[in-house]
């Protein structure tokens, strides 16, 4: 039987899913082990193997997402990289091209940002093109060995080269490829053309140099699980989870590393988008909180919104997603908003006796006090145990047994006892100050872009998500959310949702003259040829997919419209000017009119997965007592009268319509669901807990 | 006390107001022709109500038009009696004595209606391509009066009820040197405008005119008791600062100043008002170094603002607790028809004022003079192709007391260098090659704070072309302060073919270059602030190791010797090369 294996690593744990062709899951959740990471997802697959008597041969297709990129760039923990530019443009990192965005354009002491690296690492190569592609100045060999030399004796683990125009004509990118393989080859060499063959030098430079820090980091690090994933048996093609929704073959990854970005909070999109598909909910909140971030996205009409670029260290309320803030990164990125509190984040005093949550998270290792490795400072993760909604026996997966006397103990001499409180308030208001941080990551993706929540159902997963999603609704008059099966490790199961993608674009300048199949097929192919080869794609399996775009705009214009290419046949071309003046009418609200030219080709290669169903559930039969496991004591609010003899299920025991009112804590293997007083919970058919105000 | 819900209304339509002012300044930029706008700088854009109140404005970068749509839309209304008007009206103007700026910044204003009356505008304002003028592009630093700067217009209908107004398109067009261009730039800045109208139209049905009407009051009266809860806080007193001027190009004996007092509170005690006083500034110059009201004001209000709580949002009420006064007749709010096209001479000079004003309250926030912007243009009109760049670049800021100055990024209301085009889309575009662009060793003036670098770039012309530069900041280099260096002057000048220096004016307009020249501009340096001597040898090491400093300048002015390789410090020398100063 053919089965799905998801490999999602967050900051806390490594999530891994199996999932079979009847729909069933099996999913395990181990610690992560940062400094190498294979190592829990190795372990972490062990294990779902061997519980759920999958045969690592059934595997026919492994997805995985992957932080290594994140943390190396965001951490500047990258490979040592040597930059070539153009002779006259050494200083293009250094200049840089920040912006100051809102309350930043005021403030008197506003410090440049470093470059991105120190001078001693930029070489300037004497060469030019011009944006036509013809050679201003040649690249003579003879010349450049002595400049070979120079960047070989810096010793650098990665090469990155951008020069001038080389969108245009890569002949110069390509003859340094050349003679620095030559000269070092044991060096990952990145060219700007290969990677981002588009206009803007500022804006390629920042997308290769970051390329070239990370390629050398992937690729290492796929190479061991490869090794890691035969050894246990499993020889299907592996493939890693990219910032826009898609993913592509392990093989290409190092190359295209970058696009790697933002895979695990891409993956929980998609997670979210599809467990809202069966509803009518038109517009949706993804909210993803794990042990260390938390992030939100939107999804309007099923569809996440897309961006062409991510800003590295970027600012302003709109998530740090100003343009201009922090360094560009040209990649296909879903837009989403991210903050860094979750279930380990821990709970603190600051020096004027405030209860502060984060940003300081006891990760994995030590963990909250409550995990017993060591850990003693008081986390999220820690309070909820002592609120009563973790079952200390049955903790993520069953991975741990939580010590709740660890947990109070932590609590009472950190926080509750300084400030003069019981645990139980203590507690409680650690729990609502990370409701607090998670609201802030809603309030960017909607009240700060004129959204209005309120509009919006909320789709709650990852560890901790389920738990806190009440109270962060309850900020906001969100009236429905969602927690779907497995919501814990829903991210895992997001990216077996994806189909295999890639976007390869180029710049290019041609009018409505060159607008015939003769100029453009051959174009085409050559894009395509690139986009194939970063998906990874070799010539078996299904073919893909093909969607052609021409940017088009006014002539004399910068900013471009992407329009859509029916096919390259005569008929569908004439079309195209037709096509971008309805599309400018919509997008502006003015006529276009004058000449149109075109200013890039773009290709998007998709080859659909099979999407298995999800299992169905028993229909209920009006009694949930054989899902009862109990009462406990907890508490949803600040005073003693907010605590509640709760009932306990267990969520595998849930058949479809069972409705529970709240106060209910639903115990999940992956995730605890909490339904405080006031709410109520609806079973649907595939498991997936509907939750809202009791009427 | 609010409830829960309707606070959340009350955000959620406030961020919707700013939104709208955003998207209406993205779709500008975005549909532009103009190779400035599109390649970099950002557009203006504004909501306002029927009383000429701005209600939020875009947030993007810069800031340097932030007066201009509130204090033009009173003349717009004044000519044209809201009565008059017809839902579909789109009105234009850049009368620089009517709250305008300079010919080629149009403004640009929709009327919105609630029930057949107009209750708001939406407002756009860009650089527009040539617009006629001694100089193409605009700009003209030879300019004697507004004439020579370009077509004048009052404001008329651009659009009326939803038709072109096609007589006004052809003075356009006909004033224009790049007709198509600047008809490009005037229909991006009617879609941003009908944008932000739609989302205004939205909201005023979402919420209903009544209650979106109150929620603008409660706007504005909030924002106005914000900022005078800030003003409260600044130190009592009377200042005043001063900051001298290059020249204006024409007159180059008189050396204009820009002076300012500064009044907080009554002059002894902080009652959330301030008033600031330009009226002993000198006499409007007869060059092109004059500032509309507008455009002072903005300089004005800005460099206030960075005294206040940088969060508070900006609209009517950042103005209302605050007085400022211009002489009429002086640099700063000149009689007609003064040249007012190089009026950020003027206003940036009015922001180093203020800063050193309040510097005297605010030791903490003393910092050194900036370099200000340099724009410059190169035309060619000779083919039958004619062409035109009007571009700018930015230099060194001044050191503030706790950091040193960032290099090649823009001063005060000027924004991030993001705004400046990058090199390929405009070799893509136009008949140039720019050879180099580097960071100015030693630009940055010495201080234990060290002021920020300028930056040169050369670029090669492909065609015989006119050029015209607009530099401040070359004669008076950026002032270092308490101890610090003045930083390096900028500096224009061309390289022939063979090699031989032309120079070039500062302030100059259709000056002639050849194919093959090279025109080179270099921005000034930043101020140092403090003892060079007091900078602790490892930062001054770091400097140089990095290139922002030469292992020369670092002996003579910071007295910090380097080790034989020039990788690291001589800690020994360097002590003893101090101590004996």
């Amino acid at each position: 039987m053919s089965v799905v294996l998801g490999a999602d690593i967050g900051g806390t744990f490594t999530d891994v899913v199996l999932s079979r062709a009847d729909g069933s899951l099996h999913a395990v959740k181990q610690l992560s082990s940062p400094e190498a990471p294979e190592r829990s997802v190795l372990d972490a697959v062990a294990r779902a193997l061997a519980e759920s008597g999958v045969a690592a041969s059934e595997v026919q297709r492994a997805v995985h997402g992957t932080t290594l990129a994140t943390n190396a760039v965001i951490e500047r923990k990258g490979a040592r990289v040597a930059f070539l530019t153009t002779a006259g443009f050494g200083d293009l990192l250094r200049i840089g091209r920040e912006a100051r965005v809102e309350d930043e354009r005021y403030d008197l002491h506003f410090r440049a940002p470093l470059p991105p690296l120190p001078r001693r690492q930029i070489f300037e190569v004497p060469e030019r093109m011009s944006a036509r592609g013809e050679v201003l100045r040649a690249l003579e060999p003879d010349r450049v060995r002595g400049l070979c030399d120079a960047v070989a004796a810096i010793e650098p683990e990665a090469v990155a080269i951008c020069l001038l125009h080389a969108y245009a004509n890569p002949a110069h990118e390509d003859l340094l490829l050349e003679l620095l393989s030559q000269r070092m080859p044991e060096v990952t060499l990145v060219a700007s053309s290969r990677v981002h063959p588009e206009i803007r030098e500022f804006d390629r430079a920042t997308t290769t140099l970051f390329t070239a820090e990370v390629a050398p980091l992937m690729s290492r690090y796929l190479t061991r699980l490869a090794r890691g994933l035969a050894e246990l048996g499993i020889h299907a093609p592996l493939q890693i989870m990219d910032s826009s929704g898609g993913v592509m073959a392990a093989a290409a990854a190092a190359a295209r590393a970058v696009a790697t970005l933002e895979s695990g909070g891409a993956a929980g999109v998609m997670a979210a988008a599809r467990f809202a598909r069966p509803y009518d909910f038109r517009r949706v909140i993804s909210f993803d909180m794990g042990g260390t971030t938390a992030k939100a996205g939107v999804i309007h009409d099923g569809s996440p919104r897309i961006a062409r670029e991510l800003h590295v260290g970027g600012r302003g309320s709109f998530g740090g997603r100003r343009a201009g803030t922090g360094l560009p990164v040209k990649t296909a990125t879903i837009d989403l908003a991210e903050v860094g509190a979750g279930g380990g984040s821990i709970a603190w005093l600051d020096p004027e006796g405030i209860l502060r949550v984060g940003p300081q998270s006891a990760g994995s290792d030590p963990g909250p006090a409550c995990y017993g490795l060591g850990g003693e400072l008081p986390t999220v993760t820690d309070a909820n145990l002592v609120l009563g909604y973790l079952d200390p026996l049955r903790f993520a997966g069953d991975t741990l047994k939580l010590d709740a006397a660890a947990a109070h103990a932590a609590i009472e001499e950190h926080v509750a006892r300084p400030l003069g409180v019981d645990v139980q308030r203590a507690a409680w208001s650690i729990h609502d100050g990370v409701n607090a941080q998670m609201a802030s990551a809603i309030h960017v993706v909607t009240v700060q872009r004129g959204l209005d929540p309120r509009e919006h159902a909320l789709i709650a997963f990852g560890g901790a998500g389920p738990m806190h999603a009440v109270g962060v609704a309850t900020r906001f008059g969100i009236a429905s959310l969602l927690a779907p099966p497995m919501a814990g490790v829903a991210s895992a199961i997001g990216m077996q949702d994806t189909d295999l993608r890639a976007e390869h674009g180029r710049s290019v300048n041609l009018t409505e003259a060159d607008l015939d199949t003769a100029t453009l097929q051959p174009l085409f192919a050559e894009i395509e040829a690139a986009a194939r080869e970063k998906m990874g794609l070799d010539s078996k399996g299904s073919p893909p997919k093909v969607e052609r775009l021409l940017d088009a705009r006014h002539e004399g214009q910068s900013h471009a419209l992407s329009i859509p290419l029916t096919s390259l046949a005569a008929a569908d071309l004439e079309r195209v000017v037709a096509d971008f003046r309805a599309a400018y009418r919509a997008a502006y609200g003015v006529i276009s009119e004058g000449a149109v030219e075109f200013s890039a080709c773009r290709v998007l290669l998709r080859v659909p997965v099979e999407r298995p169903a999800f299992a169905t559930l028993a229909p209920a039969t009006g009694d949930v007592e054989p899902a009862r496991r109990g009462k406990r004591q907890a508490r949803f609010g600040p005073e003693p009268a907010d605590a509640f003899e709760t009932d306990i299920f267990s969520r595998g025991d849930l058949r479809e319509g069972d409705r529970l009112p709240g106060p209910a804590v639903i115990d999940g293997t992956v995730e605890t669901v909490v339904v405080p007083p006031g709410w109520q919970a609806r079973v649907d058919e595939i498991g997936s807990i509907l939750i809202s105000r009791s009427t | 006390m609010e409830s829960a819900d309707s606070r959340l209304d009350t955000e959620i339509l406030r961020h919707a107001l700013r939104v709208a002012a955003e998207e209406a300044s993205i779709v500008v930029v975005k549909s532009a022709h103009s190779a400035m706008i599109v390649e970099g700088s950002d557009a203006c854009a504004g909501i306002l109500d029927r009383d000429a109140r701005l209600v939020a404005l875009s947030t993007a970068t810069n800031l340097m038009h932030a007066s201009s749509l509130r204090c033009t839309l009173p003349a717009v209304i004044e000519d044209h009696p809201l009565a008059s008007m017809q839902p579909g009206d789109v009105f234009v103007t850049n009368d620089c004595f009517r709250g305008g700026i300079h010919a080629n910044d149009l403004l640009i204003f929709r009327p919105v209606f609630e029930d057949a009356e107009v209750a708001w505008f939406t407002g756009t304002l860009i650089h527009v391509a040539d617009l006629g003028g001694a100089s193409a592009g605009g700009i003209a630093p030879s300019a004697t009066d507004v004439f020579a700067e370009g077509l004048q217009l009052p404001p008329v209908r651009l659009v009326a009820g939803g038709e072109p107004v096609r007589d006004v398109e052809r003075i356009l067009t006909l004033n224009s040197r790049t007709p198509a261009r600047v008809m490009g730039d005037v229909q991006a800045l009617v879609a941003g405008a009908n944008v932000a109208a739609a989302r205004m139209q939205e909201l005023s049905e979402r919420y209903g005119p009544e209650a979106l009407r109150a929620a603008v009051d409660r706007y504005i009266e909030g924002v106005e008791r914000r900022m005078r809860d800030e003003l409260a806080r600044l130190e009592p007193g009377v200042y005043t600062g001063e900051y001298r001027i290059d020249d204006d190009g024409l007159e180059l004996e008189r050396s204009p100043v820009v002076r300012v007092k500064v009044t907080v509170g009554d002059g002894r005690k902080a009652d959330g008002s301030v008033h600031l006083d330009f009226g002993e500034t000198d006499d409007q110059a007869l060059g092109a170094i004059n500032a509309g009201f507008s455009q002072a004001l903005t300089g004005a209000i800005y460099s206030l603002r960075c005294f206040v709580d940088p969060s508070i949002p900006m609209n009517e009420g950042c103005y209302r607790p605050v007085r400022v006064s211009f002489r009429k007749g002086s640099l700063l709010d000149p009689h007609p028809p003064a040249a007012c096209g190089g009026r950020v001479v003027a206003v940036t000079a009015a922001c180093e004022a203020v800063l050193e004003a309040l510097s005297h309250a605010h030791p903490q926030h003393a910092s050194a003079a900036s370099s200000v912007i340099h724009p410059y243009t190169l035309a060619g009109l000779a083919g039958a192709d004619p062409w035109l760049l009007l571009s700018y670049d930015y230099g060194g800021v001044g050191a503030r007391m706790g950091s040193d100055g960032p290099s090649a990024t823009g001063a005060f209301f000027l924004g991030g260098r993001n705004v400046v085009p990058q090199v390929e889309p405009l070799e893509a575009r136009l008949p140039i090659v720019v050879e180099s662009q580097r960071l100015l060793a030693d630009s940055g003036g010495a201080g234990r704070w060290r002021g920020g670098l300028g930056l040169e770039t050369r670029i090669r012309l492909l065609d015989d072309t006119q050029v015209a530069v607009r530099n401040e900041r070359v004669r008076f280099a950026p002032r270092g302060r308490q101890g610090g260096s003045d930083g390096l002057a900028g500096d224009q000048y061309a390289l022939s073919e063979a090699g031989s220096r032309k120079p070039i004016p500062a302030k100059t307009d259709n000056h002639r270059l050849s194919r093959g020249d090279v025109f080179v501009l270099a921005t000034s340096g930043g101020g140092g602030l403090g003892d060079p001597t007091e900078r602790p040898a490892e930062e001054v090491g770091a400097d140089v190791v990095e290139g922002y400093v030469s292992p020369e300048c670092a002996e003579r002015d910071y007295g910090v010797a380097l080790n034989s390789d020039r990788s690291d410090v001589d800690a020994e020398a360097s002590r003893q090369r101090r101590a004996s100063r």
